[in-house]
């Protein structure tokens, strides 16, 4: 940290706080309201996620990869369920494709639901906080239909599902989405174009995509500071290129591009695509098909290492598997997409107030539990 | 460009520093490079037109064995020209160092303290290599094959998992 | 009132026997204990509105299960926070931890004794009122700082620092505000205020709707006046969007974080008594006070007719988000019409000055406060105080002369 000057304050804002979105520190350096460096300190959720996982056979390490990012628990399920299957070169049933994307992409609309919210609570708007929650709760109770649980499934199986949706299933998806669309446009008319809000948020932390790209962030923030990178469309992985959705872009609409009302506003853009992709995927979804016909007697790929990447509500969610023909992976690593995230929070923080390094932090949308992991 | 031809690039430039080229064995082809040169060639692999590889993606550490090699993969992305390498070092367990590439790519600067966290590899010239993970006294790399977790830590007993 | 009330004392035959200094004492001490549990009693009613609205505003129920609808929820809540463990800091300067908390709330609760709350009812008639009731309730300021920098925490210190800055400069606009009320009106008395805002006019003199003569509708300058002052005053008492103080996601709690138990409680009753007597002075100086809006009992027959109309049409045009009715405005609308029609002993009740419009003006400005509380999001410190400096205080500069000119021009006063 070096000498503190005679005018500065250091400040914790300790791993209990409100607006950390869980267990993180961050040590504030500010000369009055002004924070002249932001260093973060992590691990206070670290569960050694890694090591337990080379005592684990492959199947017993899928209910841990949902608790380590526990707000897109499909998204790591999927992940690494399509890096192992890579490894061993398994060919999955079409409507095991299908139905994942549909779970991938509702756990992409909770998400970022829950971003949206949290965002406009840390700035002080609480009630699109409880409308955005109203929302997840239909599609938590759809997951609930399909796997039995609200928020960590085990569902997403190496080969396959668990087991298929039960009758009704798709009735009801479809139910929400006519739902969705209307209760998107009630977000922007309460928050988005909030004169207060966009004084709030816009020209904040702006991230310029040479910045963002150096530091390795990924996914929603990346986007919104022009960088046109999507893992669904620049490596295609399960049957994404079968679907017509647009990636929103930053365009810096109420201020730069890249600053935090521009993070804010794709991801709300992002939930209006995913329900296109979630209908398009509903109206393709092939009615036979038995979803544990894939899953191997026996995991045990063969030797040799893999780096698969796909698309979290955060970013670029990569498992590094290595192993070397046990049924038990010889190195087991998850890139977290919010890890790299969080990284860059000191260079776009310098010179802020602390309201707006709250602000900034809210806009990158972390979860600790992947971060620590 | 193919991964191949990045290989045959970097072995004329750089000679002997570039030791050899995986292709069984992994689904990503990777170069095996020095540990000391790493930060030259992930320079110019940066800096050069051809190649642009602008972003650092994935930093891990890992441990092959109780007796072998550390050793530390680069996954390296182009996000111009849409490209991807890996690349890999070995070092050895009784004295663990690698060039660090924390001030070209600023990814790798928790990436690589994370590593040093696990695995106790030493990154000679990051800025500032300090555990991040777990505590800061804590005694040991966890994630090595051959730990052994100490009885005690700040007088609280470590259980043993049987 | 102090006066007539310790001449009823002295009426009767047991206690005539005391002299009427000490029938005056006496009542002294009754009429502020009163004041004291309107002020009590008005925070618990308001903490369970504020719960409920909020609730509804943001589709879900809010207390349900403490007595019928979760009305004793603040009763219940009250006396959790009495029995609590009164914790203070060992750091804290243990003086001002105790002191500060205390000089927030008299500063509220001691501005009361001017309010008029009817024709008859008000604690002390000054002829300085409005000018007592601002100065008095700028002393919270002093009670914010004390409470931040006794709590030995930089959090607190950010919160109280913050508070004071905020309230000293929306001090000003709100100032000017309400001069230019008593230019128009030539006098500090707040029942002379409300006294001069009875009988009907025209909408801002020329436009023949006739209303009754408040003076939001007395000119557009003090029309905009209204509603400048209600923005300075949710920044005097610390309401979102003006709550960076207690701004909970920042600063847990800010200047209140290290007060537990009774002392929360007191910080709690100060706010909602400050958020009342906010109301009170916007009811008084802009809406008539007491004043009924009907003239007499024939207007209370027309206007609730008139509303009944509106209602229906807003009952067959205007629909819920999931498609129903919403049937409350016109079925009350109605019950009242058809009562003011029926019984015109109800309507001459009704049609009469009194506390029950004091109290119904009151009530709708405050429900107008919690609404912005669950709207906006909140402002930052600096862009708060560039509103105030900016935006606020030139626009109530403006304001003040643009009163005079218009009453140039309506003639109400000469050069």
């Amino acid at each position: 940290m070096g000498r503190l000057n005679a005018e500065e304050m250091v400040l914790n804002m300790g791993p209990q706080h409100p607006s950390t979105h869980g267990v993180l520190r961050l040590k504030l350096r500010t000369d009055g309201e002004i924070v002249s460096h932001i260093e973060p300190v992590i691990g206070y959720l670290h569960r050694s996620f890694e090591k337990h996982a080379e005592n684990l056979e492959y199947q017993m390490v899928t209910p841990f990869t949902g608790r380590c990012d526990y707000l897109a628990a499909m998204g790591s399920e999927h992940g690494y369920a399509m890096a192992v299957e890579k490894m061993m070169g398994i060919e999955l049933p079409e409507r095991v494709e299908y139905l994942r994307v549909i779970f991938a992409e509702l756990q992409r609309i909770a998400s970022h639901l829950v971003a949206v919210g949290a965002f406009g609570l840390d700035v002080g708007a609480i009630t699109p906080f409880i409308y955005c929650f109203r929302e997840r709760e239909l599609i938590l109770d759809l997951f609930e239909m399909a796997s039995g649980a609200r928020l960590l499934y085990n569902y997403i199986w190496i080969g396959g599902l668990a087991h298929d949706v039960p009758p009704g299933f798709v009735e009801k998806t479809y139910e929400f989405l006519d739902a969705f669309d209307e209760r998107v446009a009630e977000y922007n008319q309460i928050l988005t174009g909030n004169k207060i809000f966009i004084e709030r948020a816009a020209d904040i932390g702006v991230m310029t995509p040479e910045v963002a790209i150096n530091y390795g962030v990924t996914g929603p923030s990346l986007r919104a500071s022009g960088v046109n990178i999507d893992i669904r469309r620049t490596e295609p992985y399960s049957i994404y290129d079968r679907f017509d959705f647009d990636v929103p872009l930053g365009q810096g609409l109420q201020g730069t591009i890249g600053d935090s009302w521009d993070r804010y506003y794709v991801r709300v853009l992002e939930m209006t695509e995913s329900a296109k992709i979630i209908r398009q995927a509903l109206d393709q979804l092939p009615v036979e098909g038995d979803v544990k016909s894939a899953i191997p007697r026996r995991i045990r790929p063969p030797k040799g290492e893999i780096y698969f990447r796909s698309e979290n509500p955060r970013g670029e969610l990569g498992y590094y598997i290595v192993s070397n023909g046990k049924n038990v992976p010889l190195r087991l690593k998850m890139r977290s997409p919010a890890f790299s995230n969080l990284s860059v929070i000191n260079e776009i923080g310098q010179g802020w107030m602390i309201s707006d390094v709250i602000a900034i932090l809210g806009s990158l949308d972390i979860v600790l539990g992947e971060i620590d992991r | 460009m193919t991964e191949q031809e990045i290989y045959a690039d970097l072995s004329k430039k750089f000679g002997d520093k570039v030791i050899e080229f995986m292709e069984e064995g992994t689904l990503n082809p990777t170069v095996v490079v020095d540990a000391a040169a790493i930060a030259k060639i992930v320079t110019y692999l940066k800096d050069d037109e051809r190649f642009q590889f602008d972003s650092l993606m994935n930093l891990a550490g890992h441990d092959g064995d109780v007796e072998a090699d550390l050793s530390v993969i680069y996954h390296l992305v182009s996000t111009e020209l849409k490209h991807y390498i890996t690349l890999k070092v070995f070092t050895s367990r009784v004295e663990p160092k690698v060039a660090s590439v924390a001030v070209i790519y600023r990814t790798a600067n928790w990436h690589e303290r994370e590593a040093f966290d696990l695995y106790g590899i030493n990154f000679e010239g990051h800025p500032d290599l300090k555990r991040i993970l777990l505590e800061d006294d804590w005694e040991g790399y966890p994630l090595r094959k051959d730990y052994v977790p100490a009885e005690f830590y700040r007088g609280m007993r470590i259980e043993k998992v049987k | 009132m102090i006066t007539s009330l310790a001449n009823w004392i002295l009426t009767f035959d047991i206690l005539s026997g005391m002299g009427s200094s000490v029938a005056w004492g006496l009542s002294l001490f009754v009429v502020a204990a009163l004041i004291f549990v309107f002020v009590a009693v008005n925070a618990i009613v308001l903490v369970y509105i504020e719960r409920k609205v909020s609730a509804f505003m943001q589709v879900r129920l809010g207390p349900m299960r403490v007595g019928k609808f979760g009305t004793l929820q603040t009763v219940a809540d009250a006396l959790k926070l009495l029995q609590k463990e009164d914790i203070i800091p060992k750091m804290a300067d243990k003086v001002l931890f105790i002191v500060g908390p205390w000089v927030i709330l008299v500063a509220s609760v001691v501005t009361f004794a001017a309010i008029p709350f009817s024709d008859t009812l008000l604690a002390a008639n000054m002829n300085i009122g409005l000018y007592y009731i601002v100065s008095i309730s700028s002393i919270v300021v002093l009670g914010i700082v004390m409470a931040g920098w006794a709590s030995n925490n930089k959090w607190s210190l950010y919160g109280a620092m913050r508070s004071a800055a905020q309230i000293i400069s929306y001090e000003i606009p709100v100032g000017i505000t309400l001069i230019a009320v008593v230019a128009v009106v030539g006098s500090l008395n707040l029942q002379t205020i409300i006294e001069a805002q009875g009988g009907t006019g025209n909408l801002f003199y020329w436009i023949p709707i006739p209303l009754p003569n408040w003076f939001i509708f007395h000119n557009p300058f003090l029309f905009i006046a209204a509603f400048v002052y209600l923005i300075g005053a949710t920044a005097e008492i610390n309401r979102t969007p003006f709550d960076i103080p207690e701004s909970e996601s920042e600063l847990v709690a800010g200047f209140m974080t290290e007060f537990s138990g009774l002392r929360w409680a007191l910080f709690f009753l100060s706010e909602y008594a400050n958020a009342t007597l906010v109301a009170f002075l916007v009811a008084i100086v802009f809406l008539g006070g007491w004043q009924s809006p009907f003239a007499d009992y024939e207007g209370t027959q027309i206007g609730f007719s008139i509303i009944t109309l509106v209602a229906i049409m807003w009952t067959l045009f205007v629909r819920t988000k999931t498609g129903r009715l919403s049937v409350y405005p016109l079925g009350l609308s109605f019950v009242i019409t058809i009562a003011v029609w029926l019984f015109p002993g109800f309507a001459i009740w009704l049609a009469s000055p009194g506390i029950f419009w004091m109290l119904m003006k009151v009530g709708t400005i405050i429900f107008l406060l919690m609404w912005f509380r669950w709207t906006f999001p909140r402002l930052r410190v600096d862009q708060l105080m560039y509103v105030s400096w900016k935006v606020i205080l030139p626009l109530s500069l403006i304001n003040l002369m643009g009163v005079a000119i218009w009453m140039w021009l309506t003639g109400e006063i000469q050069f």
